[in-house]
């Protein structure tokens, strides 16, 4: 078994175990929740050597530089607080003896678990390893673990020194204490065990960042665009700006080789945060429905004004500005997030507790960041911070989304129901437009029929009337009061409306009896007195009118009757109408030829025109008998 | 009766009504008139005991004249003689305060007849004009909005005896036989008849002050 000793610079390996391996664990458990790497960490505990110490002395030399006094340092180093304003680059150096390492024949490797910015390892005067760049632009190597192998060849069997030249920034140079130079304690011990760490440790720093950013990305960049193209929904596209910012601003964390030195980069990074405050404080208001013209006006002018402080401070200060900055950004991101949850816990309470939760976890998110960012604190707080952040905001996006899906089927609905609306006042309109122009046509044919009324009675009725009172002779005046009274009903029977059958055979009923009873010939009228529900057209009125009136006309003037009866009765549809005098009867000799001046033909074709038939029977001595039969429904029918 | 009025507009008819009038009332003075002006201006001159009028004329409606008499001589009985036996025509000249009509055309004998009888005060009544008089009330006597200017017209309707004449008259019974059938002298018939008219005229006229009024003619 092989045991790497840390001599003399290492502390006591149980202490230095004992550290990594609850470290390791935390990390496991609580960030990523990978539980079997718990074990394996486990494993690894007994096997590796924890470094906490080195010697260090600032030099730009090629090699570690022997000739200077280098005294011994804690590990973590961090420039800030043992060589403030230093910017490197900075020798340290560290020994250890590897026995045993022959027999098992097993590779050994250095992990440093975080680097500020780059470093290069020597190897009893070898150089092993590169970071990267190491002079600027500076390779930015602060977030990524670095794994180095120590080749055997090298390794000899006594006292071996590794030497580690670091690069960096003085903390006023950078915005975030994170990016100071700086180098954390150092860990030795067979190749197949850290690198597992490594992977974890790339994974959680590197490889996560980059997925949620992934994520963000996608999911920003989607919600823009759906933010973009409808305006009514202006808080999804300050969501997707936000979310695509945040997952530039990840980048930070994965993008070693920029082509700007530090000051640039920097500036870069901090000018980014004015902007993604922007996009956050307006996606709140705007959800909470809430806009303001000088919010409007502000936050685009912050975001010109912070990179402008920046500037103007000058690199040396960079820190300072920055943390006022971040002091003051995430104070109005947490200020909207207070207003928009005060609005919805009024306005909407039933969507209120989910987005709520996500806004707290979001804001401890920042919290964690904001720490880390300025307090510097290395591990868990960080590594929470830099994967709560992003993944609480994909939830949110997520919510979002859901939301909208729920809005959608709404929309559906709303638009089928006016949809639904539309046709039914489509038709409506159609049907009342239908009904207006045959209320017109009615109007107008009814305006027609009146004027026509009007000219047969003031040029026609006139002359008529002229004729029956002038005349001499009493067959013309008889003739043309007939003719008078034909051309009334033929006015009436152009268009009239329909007419009740009790209305009907009350005028009928007052005509007869008043001319039999002025013609001194008793009447004997009858019919249903009840009231019927059958009406008769116009025109079949006033033909049955027209062949009444004949019949009576013959009664008075032929028959030489004392009595004559009406019936009428309603029976199977049909109304039967009997006319029965007691007169002379039909003399034998007009028998062949009944119709002249009886208008026995005018009645029967007028009862054939109605569908109906009318039947004489008369005899010498017993009078005569008029039996007219109509169809009513076909006599209503009949317009 | 001295003076009569005498509204038509063909010669010819007029001097055949003129004699008829004569033989009716042989001491009458008639005022002759072919058109509504000139039988305005007689009204508004002359005192009339009975006025024939006729309906279409060359310058306008009876109707108007009608109205013109029952305004400046209640007294006076107006009588429509026409041509046209249609609701259309008498319904509104009996609003208008006619009380009676004649359809020219028939027999001389008949419309001496129907003369003599109404200048005793039987109007005569056809089924189809009975109806109307009840479709009329019957709309009138339906709950309407009350409105301030509503409750200062007088509501005219008609008792059940009225109705119950009317109703007859529409089943085409003639005023005897529903004197009979009510137990009730013809006479008494005659003024439930007389009646329905003079309600017919009040009730008209109060619209007419009614429309009047909302159309802002008075009440300024």
């Amino acid at each position: 078994m092989q045991r790497p000793c840390p001599q003399p610079a290492a502390r006591p390996p149980a202490r230095g175990i004992s550290r990594s391996g609850w470290h390791h664990g935390l990390h496991v458990l609580l960030c990523l929740g990978l539980l079997w790497l718990a074990a394996a960490g486990a494993a690894a505990q007994t096997q590796t050597v924890r470094i906490h110490a080195a010697q260090a002395v600032a030099a730009d030399s090629l090699d570690f530089p022997a000739e200077q006094s280098a005294p011994l340092v804690d590990l973590p180093d961090a420039w800030s607080v043992s060589r403030p304003g230093s910017d490197g680059p900075v020798w340290y150096r560290l020994s250890f003896t590897a026995p045993g390492l022959h027999e098992t024949g097993e590779l050994l490797a250095l992990f440093i678990e975080h680097v500020c910015t780059n470093l290069q390892v020597h190897l009893n005067g070898q150089l092993i390893h590169s970071g990267g760049r190491m002079h600027e632009p500076i390779t930015r190597n602060c977030s990524h673990p670095q794994l180095v192998s120590l080749p055997a060849g090298l390794i000899r069997p006594g006292l071996n020194s590794l030497d580690l030249k670091v690069v960096g920034h003085p903390l006023q140079r950078v915005a975030s204490i994170h990016r100071a130079g700086a180098l954390s304690a150092l860990e030795i011990g067979p190749h197949s065990v850290l690198t597992g760490k490594h992977a974890r440790q790339v994974a959680l720093n590197v490889a996560v960042p980059q997925a949620v950013s992934a994520m963000l990305l996608l999911l920003g960049s989607f919600m823009f665009v759906l933010g973009w193209t409808n305006r009514r929904e202006s808080h999804l596209a300050y969501f997707g700006a936000l979310s695509v910012g945040w997952a530039l601003i990840e980048s930070r964390l994965w993008l070693r080789d920029l082509p700007f030195d530090n000051a640039a980069t920097e500036l870069l990074l901090c000018a980014m945060l004015p902007l993604l405050t922007w996009a956050s404080v307006q996606f709140l208001l705007r959800f909470a429905q809430y806009r303001h013209r000088w919010i409007d006006i502000a936050l685009p002018l912050q975001a010109i004004v912070m990179p402008a402080t920046l500037l103007l401070a000058g690199p040396e200060r960079l820190y300072a500005t920055a943390s006022f900055w971040y002091m003051l950004l995430p104070l109005q991101t947490l200020a909207a997030a207070a207003f928009y949850l005060r609005t919805q816990y009024h306005e909407r309470r039933r969507s209120f507790w989910p987005m709520a939760l996500l806004l707290c976890m979001a804001t401890v998110g920042l919290v964690a960041e904001y720490a880390a960012q300025m307090l510097g604190t290395h591990g868990l707080p960080m590594q929470l911070a830099q994967t709560a952040l992003p993944v609480m905001m994909v939830l949110v996006g997520l919510r979002l989304l859901q939301q909208q899906e729920r809005a959608l089927p709404a929309a559906e609905d709303s638009k089928a129901h006016l949809e639904v609306r539309i046709r039914e006042a489509t038709a409506e309109i159609e049907r009342n437009f239908t009904q207006l122009a045959e209320l017109r046509v009615e109007k107008v044919t009814e305006r027609e029929r009146k004027r026509i009324a009007a000219d047969l009675h003031d040029d026609l009725g006139a002359k008529l009337l002229t004729i029956v009172h002038t005349s001499d002779s009493e067959r013309i005046s008889s003739l043309a009061r007939e003719a008078l009274e034909e051309m009334r009903l033929s006015v009436r029977g152009l268009t009239g409306k329909p007419v009740q059958l009790v209305d009907a055979l009350g005028d009928w009923r007052a005509e007869v009896v008043s001319r039999l009873g002025q013609a001194g010939i008793e009447a004997d009228w009858s019919a249903p007195v009840e009231d019927r529900p059958q009406t008769l057209s116009a025109r079949a009125f006033v033909q049955t009118t027209r062949i009444l009136r004949e019949a009576i006309s013959n009664v008075i003037k032929h028959s030489g009757a004392t009595h004559c009866s009406l019936s009428c009765d309603i029976a199977d549809g049909d109304m039967h109408i009997v006319v029965r005098d007691n007169g002379n009867g039909i003399p034998m000799e007009l028998d062949g030829r009944l119709d002249r001046g009886h208008g026995m033909a005018s009645m029967k074709h007028r009862a054939k025109q109605l569908q109906g038939q009318c039947l004489v029977e008369s005899g010498p001595g017993y009078g005569t008998v008029i039996r007219l039969t109509l169809p009513l429904n076909r006599a209503t029918e009949l317009a | 009766m001295t003076n009569i009025l005498l509204l038509e507009d063909l010669p010819e008819i007029r001097a055949w009504l003129s004699s008829l009038v004569l033989q009716v009332f042989p001491d009458a003075q008639i005022a002759e008139a072919a058109r509504v002006h000139d039988a305005l201006g007689l009204v508004s001159a002359i005192k009339f005991d009975l006025a024939l009028v006729d309906l279409g004329l060359p310058d306008g409606s009876g109707v108007d004249v009608v109205a013109a008499l029952r305004e400046h001589q209640p007294e006076t009985q107006s009588v429509v003689v026409t041509i046209h036996d249609d609701d259309e025509h008498l319904f509104p000249a009996l609003q208008a305060g006619a009380f009676g009509y004649i359809l020219k055309e028939q027999a001389r004998e008949l419309i001496i007849e129907q003369l003599q009888r109404i200048s005793q005060g039987e109007p005569p009544l056809s089924p189809s004009i009975a109806r109307r008089v009840m479709a009329y009330f019957a709309a009138k006597s339906k709950p309407q909005p009350m409105s301030a200017s509503s409750a200062a017209v007088p509501h005219v309707s008609l008792t059940d005896r009225e109705t119950e004449v009317l109703l007859r008259v529409a089943k085409g019974y003639t005023l005897p036989e529903i004197g009979q059938q009510l137990t009730l002298s013809r006479h008494t018939i005659a003024d439930y008849v007389k009646q329905i008219y003079r309600k017919l005229n009040v009730s008209s006229r109060a619209e007419a002050a009614l429309e009047a009024q909302r159309l802002g003619l008075f009440g300024r």
